[in-house]
């Protein structure tokens, strides 16, 4: 067991440094904004320019930025400064991702309770009305996009604006719970509920085709036929096995989410990780980008590495 | 676009000092402007007002630098302007004439005009942790050290390199001959020149380079490169950056928010300051990237103010513009927005394509896109209203002998006869080929560019058009001339101070273009002009001057470079319970004057 | 994938363990085409999706012929009688009683064009970008699938690596990055053209481990099959088990996936709309749309609407055919 797992985490940080050199490839050769020109003012002289390239460290080769970037990485655990404003780039993140974990971490218990409420019903109650209305419900909210289910949303229901009735408080910004916890929950709830739609929706009917699935197996016939009481034949039977495969997906969901929910953050107006990164892409802030990206790696690379370390622990063909 | 040029501030005080003058004329200072703009909201005297109150200023983004010696934004003028007493300033209760402000007095010019003396007031003290009573060599410190590296100022060298002895280059530290600390005097500083550019540099001292910095504290922060000294800043102004006792600024939280706080060394009536002062304290809220947001809080909160762009999203300004007069604020933005037509590259190389194009353009359009006629005038030169020379060329609409740019909703017909003289028989431009152009991916922008891209091509150009983030516009593409870029409908220019010469000279003349940076986007190099222009800096403030540059503007709206669209005003909003007050310099809130109704 | 659009794996998974057991069962009996077929005509909602689409596909095609005949004006013609003194947009002239389209039957966009026409033509790029990109993935993905599955050894070892890394990375921020870098000059010597191509290769990018992942899972357990191993005793060649007897037995799963993945793609690309990457103005993309409709929607509420909505038919009716077709599939339907 051991030695998978160290396996695997030797392979989680190659990864990470795979990715950390795509990335500055890529956002490298990016033709965006001219850092040093933006620093320069209006009405800069080449030498001006030349003299802040030079203090950025932008005139090296972009191997040696890499190398150089990697060596403050690795050494200090520090991630470089912007190039808008000097900001720690370390600080940026860690500032950022409260509201960004917030966010997924909400989004996945509203999302994990209906999804797996709402699959569970689908399934025992299978073939009537419910069922097939919850289904389409799910299909559609699949079929939505998120950022226009958002906007929709704040259309209808927030405090502002709600045409229909205003409920949520849809401003955007982030409280931290530790500072006002009921505000907190207040500005994150629509956003919560947006979010999780389309996941609800994809958990609700993989669980109940799984369980619909399960339910059929012999054992479970077995089961009732010993005089189980239902209820226990559902849950302590079928929603067990049933279950397993949506820790994985949920696992890799939840990874992702937490390098930024990009498209939620920018409806809601939410200062996360996300939102970080995509405002940084559009100002060619190099430092930030890598910052972000690596951070939404690390938390995708996390999250593969435990749930294939939960699958070995489970199942033992998996180890290879 | 978020952040606003720094030149506005200048050429916005001229453009109030227009509206002042057209208007209601010099009521001694107490309500500037009464007509359509009024840089106090809700009517009233300027510099009266309740004391106390604590006032958050809801912004998109952060201030440039808290260090005023390199901020050149707006939005950072405006806390440099409640931070820091530069040597003279423009005071909202004087919005045409700087007044002294960290000078006791005016400045002595000597008569060959290369030479300025100051005296400081006696009395500023430094915030602590600094403390001391600031003198002399702490302004010559501060302009020293903006010629350095580690402390890039974007306009030292444009302002100030005439001073004797000072560094061609960015360099390390060393002292500049040409900056005299009286030996028996330590108030006083005199500015030795090489060239006769004294007016000039007169009119340059209201900017934040000219606040005073103490050397025996900064510098171990300016060795560092780049220089740390923006998070240790000390002020001399009303407030201060909330500071600890090493002098750090934990009231500044890049890209979170900044905190004001009193200055407790800064006693009103020990030196005789012009700031009323009301305000308790200003903490600037950063992150609110949607304005409409921000926009509304202020609108319907209390003790808000917004926005750090130079006008909210544009449905807000309607509502502001019909419900909420009173919690409005509006002055001139100073500057020409325009479409840049590469003069170098085909099919604009030939000047008359270049006026058939102004002359079929529907202006009105473009400038709706920011907000329709409320916000401004059309423009029909170069040089906006309140800049001297703007009236000697024709004033808002110019002089009739161009009949190009006559029309401002566009003359098709004569659009035609301009392209046949350029031998286009059908009337419409013929060729093939797709024409770059680079537009900003911003509202409104964004749209601006939409509209031009389907005027274009109504006059038959076919465009090859990309969008690129706002940066990336100015950056890479349309201030590169390598880039070749054809068309750049988004540029626009705020100038720097009150006089016509940076208007036009950055923007069109051969003398000024750059390989990068470039801001003369139409590449525009006419000799006739570019001499007439070098002639025409030599020319003392005054009449003569402005008949000389109001030529030069009209040579060269006759070389046709560009689509001038709009003179726009820039506005802000107050909550209900504030009076706030416009500073024109800054084109924003003026925070030492602004207060609780 | 964080495209905002989790996809769906329910199905998936289990109809890509049936397949190849249905085409050992039904040999004897009808040939698992004709079965196909069968099922899937009879699933109402599916045929009803699929009529949608081919409809979809239609007016894609006949983009400017619906314009002219609604008689709203094109797609770059901003129309300036339809703003206000301020700019400010009017909305949907349309009515349902008497029935009327007006002028302007959706209403118009910031500038003045109009929506109903934009977003017509918008379904062009979705459509396209759906297609094309889906297939490229799908074509790439299934032939390195094939190759690391099939040869495993290096080849396998450097590919399976390859689509480990394209996988943690994060599939967004990764497709931003690429179509800003590529939305300006052509990348990779010129094949890539800015607008529409990059979109396009940008998704196929990212989204071809997905296909090459399972198809290599595929592979790798039919490569261990009899009639593998049978073909091989009679001497054929690997290119000719390939063909003849893994892919045949891929097409289940192929079809499986594709369907999954277009209504992604499509949201997809409009998410890279919506964030300011993709096709370049005028061409009207759905997300393009709502992108530009979010600073004024509390007014002016249809430019953002319409456009969602339309897309949210078009991801429908392909998640119902997607639904349908796995039903078909996989004869021991859950339903």
């Amino acid at each position: 067991m051991l030695p998978y797992i160290a396996r695997r985490l030797l392979w989680s940080v190659f990864l990470l440094l795979v990715i950390t050199f795509l990335t500055y490839l890529i956002f490298y050769k990016l033709p965006s904004a001219d850092p040093a020109l933006l620093r320069a003012g209006r009405q800069p002289t080449p030498e001006l320019v030349a003299s802040i390239r030079e203090t950025l460290g932008l005139d090296k080769p972009w191997y040696t930025q890499y190398f150089l970037y990697m060596q403050k990485l690795v050494l200090h655990f520090d991630f470089g400064e912007s190039f808008q404003n000097n900001v720690k780039v370390r600080d940026e993140l860690f500032d950022r991702l409260p509201a960004t974990m917030s966010l997924a971490l909400g989004g996945a218990v509203v999302w994990l309770v209906a999804g797996i409420g709402i699959g569970i019903i689908s399934a025992v109650f299978r073939g009537t009305l419910l069922d097939r209305f919850a289904m389409t419900g799910a299909l559609i909210a699949i079929s939505a996009p998120v950022y226009w289910l958002g906007l929709v949303s704040i259309y209808l229901f927030s405090r502002d604006l709600g045409v229909i009735a205003p409920i949520f408080d849809a401003t955007g910004l982030y409280i931290p719970p530790q500072e006002n916890p009921i505000q907190w929950a207040d500005k994150l709830l629509l956003p919560w509920l947006v979010l999780a739609t389309a996941y609800a929706a994809v958990y609700a009917r993989f669980l109940r085709s799984n369980l619909v699935e399960v339910l059929g197996e012999d054992y479970i016939r077995t089961a009732r036929a010993k005089g189980l009481g239902e209820r226990r034949v559902i849950f302590r039977h079928g929603v067990r096995s049933a279950v397993t495969p949506i820790v994985t997906l949920f696992g890799i969901d939840i990874g992702v989410l937490f390098g930024g929910a990009i498209l939620t953050e920018t409806v809601f107006n939410i200062p996360g990780v996300g939102r970080l990164a995509f405002d940084s892409i559009q100002k060619s802030d190099l430092p930030i980008v890598q910052g972000t990206v690596l951070i939404a790696s690390l938390a995708i690379v996390l999250a593969n590495l435990v749930v294939d370390i939960a699958y070995a622990f489970i199942d033992p063909r998996v180890r290879y | 676009m978020r952040r606003l040029k720094m030149s506005w501030l200048l050429t916005a005080l001229l453009v109030a000092l227009a509206l002042v003058a057209a208007g209601c004329g010099g009521d001694d200072g107490e309500e500037s402007g009464g007509k359509k703009g009024t840089p106090v909201t809700g009517g009233g005297k300027v510099a009266e007002g309740k004391q106390g109150g604590d006032v958050t200023f809801l912004a998109a983004g952060d201030i440039d630098y808290a260090d005023p010696g390199q901020t050149y934004y707006t939005f950072g003028f405006m806390v440099a302007g409640a931070t820091h007493k530069t040597l003279y300033s423009f005071s909202p209760e004087s919005p045409e004439k700087a007044i002294p402000d960290l000078a006791e007095g005016e400045p002595e010019i000597s008569d060959d005009n290369k030479s300025v003396t100051v005296t400081l007031r006696k009395g500023v003290k430094f915030s602590p942790p600094v403390n001391r009573e600031v003198q002399a060599k702490d302004v010559k410190y501060a302009f020293e050290r903006s010629f350095t590296a580690n402390v890039p100022s974007g306009y030292a060298t444009s302002y100030f390199s005439e001073l004797e002895g000072a560094p061609t280059e960015p360099g390390k530290y060393q002292e500049i001959p040409g900056l005299v600390v009286d030996p028996a005097d330590p108030y006083k500083l005199t500015l030795k020149l090489t060239k006769p550019v004294a007016p000039r540099v007169v009119a340059a001292m209201v900017m934040p380079i000219t606040a005073p910095v103490p050397q025996e504290y900064a510098e171990k922060f300016d060795k560092k490169s780049p220089s740390t000294y923006d998070q240790y800043v000390v002020a001399t102004g009303p407030y201060m950056i909330k500071n600890d006792a090493e002098g750090k600024l934990v009231g500044r939280k890049p890209g979170k928010r900044v905190e004001m706080i009193r200055n407790p060394n800064w006693k009103k009536d020990a030196i005789d300051d012009f700031r009323p002062a009301f305000l308790n304290s200003i903490t600037i809220e950063e992150g609110n990237d949607d304005l409409t947001v921000a926009s509304r809080r202020t609108l319907r909160g209390q003790q808000l103010m917004c926005c750090d762009a130079g006008q909210p999203p544009i449905p807000i300004l309607r509502q502001a513009l019909t419900k909420f007069k009173d919690q409005l604020g509006r002055t001139s933005g100073g500057g020409t927005r325009w479409i840049a037509m590469n003069s170098t590259e085909k099919p604009f190389d030939d000047v008359n394509v270049r006026k058939a194009v102004i002359a079929g353009f529907d202006r009105d359009s473009l400038r709706l896109t920011r907000g329709g006629a409320e916000v401004g005038p059309i423009a029909n030169h170069w040089l906006p209203p309140g800049i001297p020379g703007h009236d000697e060329s024709g004033g808002l609409e110019g002089d009739p002998k161009f009949d190009f740019m006559k029309n401002p909703k566009g003359d098709l017909a004569l659009a035609a006869e301009y392209f046949k003289k350029a031998g286009f028989k059908s009337g419409k431009y013929e060729g093939k080929e797709k024409i770059l152009t680079i537009a900003t991916n911003a509202d409104p922008g964004k749209q601006t560019a939409a509209v031009a891209q389907a005027q274009f091509e109504k006059l038959g150009f076919k465009l090859n058009f990309r969008s690129v983030p706002q940066d990336t516009l100015y950056t890479k593409f349309c201030g590169v001339p390598k880039a070749k870029v054809v068309i750049c409908p988004n540029v626009g220019w705020f100038k720097d101070f009150t006089d016509p010469e940076s208007m036009l000279q950055p923007t069109f003349s051969g003398d000024a273009i750059k390989e990068q940076g470039n801001v003369n986007w139409t590449q525009l190099k006419v000799p006739e002009i570019d001499q007439a222009m070098r002639d025409g800096a030599l020319i003392p403030v005054g009449d003569e001057r402005n008949q000389k540059w109001a030529e030069i503007n009209k040579m060269i709206v006759d070389q046709a470079p560009g689509i001038p669209f709009s003179w726009d005003d820039s506005f802000s909003l107050v909550s209900k319970d504030l009076k706030g007050v416009i500073n024109v310099y800054s084109t924003t809130w003026d925070l030492s004057f602004t207060s609780l109704k | 994938m964080s495209t905002g659009a989790p996809v769906d794996l329910s199905h998936a998974a289990e109809a890509s363990l049936e397949a190849g057991d249905a085409s050992e069962r039904t040999i004897t009996a009808r040939s698992p085409l004709q079965l196909f077929w069968r099922r899937l005509r009879r699933d109402k909602v599916a045929m009803t999706a699929l009529f949608f689409i081919a409809f979809l596909v239609l007016i894609a095609l006949l983009a400017p012929l619906i314009v002219k005949i609604a008689g709203t004006p094109g797609i770059s013609v901003p129309d300036r009688e339809a703003l206000d003194e301020f700019g400010l947009p009017s909305g949907p002239t349309a009515e349902l009683f008497p029935p009327k389209l007006g002028d302007h039957p959706l209403g118009v966009d910031q500038i003045g064009r109009d929506v109903f026409s934009r977003t017509v033509y918008g379904a062009r790029v979705s459509l396209l970008v759906a297609f094309v990109a889906t297939g490229l993935a799908l074509f790439i993905g299934v032939t390195l699938g094939l190759v690391a599955g099939y040869f495993r050894g290096w080849a396998d070892a450097i590919l399976s690596r390859v689509m480990d890394v394209m996988l943690a990375f994060p599939v967004l921020l990764l497709a931003l990055g690429l179509g800003a870098a590529c939305s300006l000059s052509p990348c990779l010597g010129g094949i890539i053209q800015p607008g529409l191509p990059v979109v396009i290769f940008v998704i196929a990018l990212a989204t071809w481990p997905y296909f090459a992942r399972i198809i290599r899972g595929q592979v790798l357990s039919l490569r261990e099959k009899e009639f593998v191993e049978a073909a091989k005793s009679l001497g054929a060649s690997d290119f000719r088990i390939i063909f003849r007897e893994i892919l045949p037995n891929l097409i289940a799963p192929i079809i499986v996936y594709t369907t999954l993945l277009i209504p992604t793609n499509i949201l997809f690309e409009a998410a890279l709309s919506f964030l300011g990457v993709g096709v370049q103005a005028p061409t009207p993309s759905w997300g393009a749309m709502i992108a530009e409709a979010t600073g004024i929607f509390d007014t002016a509420w249809w430019f953002m609407f319409f456009p969602g909505l339309a897309l949210l038919f078009t991801v429908l009716a392909f998640n119902l055919v997607g639904d349908g077709l796995q039903d078909a599939l996989n004869p021991r339907s859950s339903k």
